[in-house]
């Protein structure tokens, strides 16, 4: 099929041109991006250990990437959604309601086994729900999700009539300690981001988010491509439920506030993840996620009052983001 | 191969009332302009001809304040003049009416008319209601300066292109503009819209605008344009009296080299039927449409704007729904019915949008051309992509369309208009479909890029491949085509082989 090219007289000029400006240039702007928010992450946590006395243990950078792990998680789903030009915002309230189904039937049952996997399950339910809606009817994901969000957090305290479902065997949260939260967190994000830089679904993903119409024109299966970054989404939310109920060896309604989608979607910008669509990397959104526990941690550790907290985020954010623009303004 | 044909004929008139001196503007990697120079004169149309990257959107950017030049001057009615943003434009006159028509489609026509003076029309004054009816009477006034009988109180968005079109140049003159930018105004004009743009402009030019007219299309500047300038590589090679430049003078001085005008293929072998329409009609467009598409062929579909050409189209491939009638395609040894939405797995479809439906314009060239044959470079297992070959394979065909580009890496909206298009037709290549439909191949693309893309069109119907192409250029339909149909009002009006083609013919029978 392929037709053999003549070597015409432009191509070794161009290929000169290529070793300048070649092949390798868009990635280094990307890598250039994850350079910078390491970077970043680096002096925040300078600054830190010499300011706040508690900070630099081994302890406490543990816990840090403990904490990082569900928000991440999310983040890495809400991602997949994001680069197809669509967002997620019901994932804190999916998995707080995969939790508590999954935990209310392992109280019950104490079977152990399935109730993880019935909080995937749930989770990737309402993303296929999410999916259904943005992908094969049309519908705006913004409302969409928030519809979704709305009606999983009153899903949640129906459930549990308001109460933290307790009386898990102790034996769950001694399966999934902080360590194996920390290696299934690892082997996710490796996962992820294998399959979004390097398979045939990554790259539908981005080509969707950067011009759907040209990739239905293009015949790429864009319907069902959609569908399924709301379902990893709605797993990852899963995930994160596991998580999260181990963690606290419980599982309360209220356990993903409507607060917590703020730190995910910043996590997921400040990794580079375009709310328009078609960029990101899953890399750069680890960094992200890092980068606001640790906003998060600091602000605990230096006893700065909770009614702050946002205010100081936000500054952050704008900053982290304000600072990435006028980087890549000035290098396009 | 500098030329200046006639000087002294140029200063017969009275003096200039636009006048840009030895204009200079460098950017990072690109001389855009160097040393330009030109006179637009009160009362004639001054035609800037150039391919694409020859500095025309430089140069008028320079003009409506949207770039500073490093070097040189400009003088509006002898007056030494600095033009450092968009609104000092306006008030020195100068109206920049662009490509893309620029309207506000929500709005009504006369908000759209006035919108840069609208408190002007309050109720009375230090009352923050706007008058309608003052308004109304406002825009009618503008609108009948260019004879357009448009309602100022209708939604733009229920406008015809051409209306548009109207309404964005009474904007202009609502502004006050004594100078007129116009870029490649009739791209998206029907033949009866177009005629009646010339009608405007020449009017406009006899009421005493100095209006500049940048065109692709040198058919347009015989028509409309007193004056022309060529443009190439920021300089500019010719200007003179449109009568004393033959027009292969100026293709020359545009490319800088002479072009084969490209001449008919009649060697090519036709093959059997490989895609048929039977009596297709849908919703409006088309009406019991039948046709027959051979390998190797080269069909045309001609029409006016509005006869449902890219409507028949559409219904081919299975984006609008049929009412009646069926569409076979071969496989193997026959014709079958086939389903239309599976049919775009067969074939390519070039529509007329590239930035809306065929572009990723935020992507490498690389991954544009890749984008319809991505399972060809997928793994078995895991459908892990091979980015090497990849890349590799979307060299060898930028190479073979000829894409002019630093590397395959460049993201396609840093490429012309011309790069662009042939970066879809590499695209389409590549997946190497049997039957290819193109909607207005060469719409905004420059002369260079066109001849090489009808050769390659040629080329490929050599190979076997067979294309259905819409143009509403008759000089490329009747040199590209094998047969052509006739559309009018969405039923064929008649079909015409190569032997029968004339402009006449195409023009009544449309």
């Amino acid at each position: 099929m392929v037709s053999e090219t003549k070597p015409d007289s432009n191509k070794k000029k161009r290929e000169a041109i290529g070793l300048l400006h070649g092949e390798k240039g868009l990635a280094r702007i990307h890598n250039r991006q994850s350079v910078f928010l390491l970077l970043v992450i680096g002096l925040v946590l300078l600054s830190l250990s010499v300011f706040v006395p508690d900070f630099a243990t081994a302890r406490n950078i543990w816990n840090l990437l403990v904490q990082v792990a569900p928000i991440g998680t999310m983040a890495f789903g809400i991602s997949y959604v994001m680069i197809t030009g669509g967002i997620d915002v019901s994932s804190p309230a999916v998995m707080a309601t995969a939790a508590v189904i999954g935990a209310s039937y392992m109280a019950k049952t104490g079977d152990l086994i399935f109730g993880p996997f019935l909080m995937l399950i749930v989770g990737a339910a309402l993303g296929a729900i999410n999916g259904f809606a943005v992908a094969k009817l049309r519908m705006v994901a913004l409302v969409v999700t928030l519809a979704t969000m709305t009606i999983c957090t009153g899903i949640a305290a129906v459930w549990t009539k308001g109460q933290s479902v307790v009386g898990l065997s102790p034996a769950f949260s001694t399966f999934f300690n902080s360590t194996t939260v920390l290696i299934i967190f690892t082997l996710l994000f490796l996962t992820l981001n294998f399959v979004l830089a390097r398979t045939l679904y990554g790259r539908w993903l981005y080509l969707i988010g950067t011009n759907q119409n040209a990739a239905r024109m293009s015949g790429l299966p864009t319907v069902g491509a959609t569908f399924s970054a709301y379902m990893v989404s709605g797993v990852c939310a899963g995930v994160a439920a596991i998580m999260n109920t181990s963690a606290l060896s419980s599982a309360r309604p209220n356990m993903g506030p409507d607060t917590q989608i703020v730190d995910i979607v910043c996590a997921a910008v400040i990794g580079g993840v375009a709310i328009s669509g078609g960029s990101g990397k899953i890399t750069g959104v680890l960094l992200g996620a890092v980068l606001i526990m640790m906003v998060n941690n600091i602000i605990n550790l230096a006893g700065v009052p909770d009614y702050f907290t946002s205010l100081i985020k936000g500054v952050i954010i704008v900053l982290a983001v304000g600072l990435d623009r006028l980087r890549t303004k000035s290098v396009g | 191969m500098t030329a200046t044909v006639n000087d002294n004929s140029m200063n017969q008139q009275s003096r200039p009332y636009l006048t840009l001196a030895r204009v200079s503007k460098h950017f990072p990697g690109v001389q855009a302009l160097k040393e330009v120079s030109l006179d637009a004169y009160a009362g004639e149309v001054l035609g800037l001809v150039g391919v694409n990257g020859a500095g025309k959107s430089t140069l008028m950017n320079v003009l409506a304040g949207i770039v500073q030049p490093d070097e040189g001057t400009i003088e509006i009615a002898g007056r030494m003049v600095e033009v450092l943003n968009p609104r000092m434009a306006e008030d020195l006159g100068i109206a920049f009416i662009q490509q893309e028509i620029q309207v506000f489609s929500q709005l009504k026509v006369y908000e759209n008319i006035l919108i840069a003076n609208l408190h002007n029309w309050r109720v009375a004054k230090h009352i923050p209601i706007l008058s309608i009816p003052k308004l109304k009477l406002e825009a009618k006034k503008y609108l009948e300066m260019l004879d357009c009988g448009t309602d100022p109180g209708e939604r733009v968005e229920r406008l015809s292109v051409g209306e548009r079109q109207m309404v964005q140049i009474a904007r202009a003159l609502s502004q006050g503009g004594r100078i007129l930018l116009i870029d490649e105004p009739t791209s998206s004009l029907s033949m009866v819209e177009k005629s009646i743009l010339f009608e405007v402009i020449r009017k406009l030019r006899d009421s005493g605008f100095a209006i500049i007219y940048i065109t692709h299309y040198l058919d347009e500047v015989y028509e409309i344009c007193d004056k022309v300038v060529v443009l190439r590589d920021g300089r500019t090679p010719c200007q003179g009296k449109v009568g004393e430049v033959s027009k292969t003078d100026l293709i020359r001085y545009m490319i800088g080299r002479d072009i084969e005008l490209i001449s008919q293929d009649n060697k090519r072998k036709v093959g059997e039927t490989i895609l048929e329409a039977n009596g297709i009609t849908g919703l409006t467009f088309p009406r019991d449409v039948s046709f027959h598409l051979r390998e190797g062929e080269i069909l045309g579909i001609w029409g006016a704007l509005g006869s449902g050409r890219t409507e028949l189209l559409r219904a081919l491939v299975g984006f609008d729904k049929l009412r009646q009638g069926s569409v076979l395609y071969r496989f193997g040894a026959d014709l079958k019915t086939t389903n239309r939405k599976k049919l775009l797995r067969h074939i390519g479809f070039i529509t007329e949008e590239r930035h809306f439906d065929g572009l990723f314009l935020q992507m490498p060239i690389w991954q544009n051309i890749s984008s319809a044959s991505l399972r060809t470079f997928a793994s078995r297992m895991f459908r892990i992509m091979n980015r090497r070959s990849e890349i590799a394979r979307a060299r060898s065909y930028m190479d073979e369309v000829n894409i002019h580009a630093a590397g395959v890496d460049m993201l396609l909206n840093q490429l012309s208009g011309g790069n662009q298009q042939k970066t879809i037709i590499a695209k389409w290549m590549m997946k190497g479909p049997k039957v290819m439909i193109m909607d207005e191949p060469t719409r905004g693309v420059d002369i260079g890029a066109k001849a090489e893309i009808q050769q390659i069109i040629f080329e490929k119907a050599r190979s076997g491949m067979s294309f259905i192409i819409v143009s509403s250029e008759l000089d490329e339909i009747t040199v590209l085509c094998d047969r052509i149909i006739v559309l009018r009002k969405g039923r064929i009006s008649c079909e015409l082989t190569k032997k029968d083609f004339s402009k006449d013919r195409l023009m009544s029978e449309a």
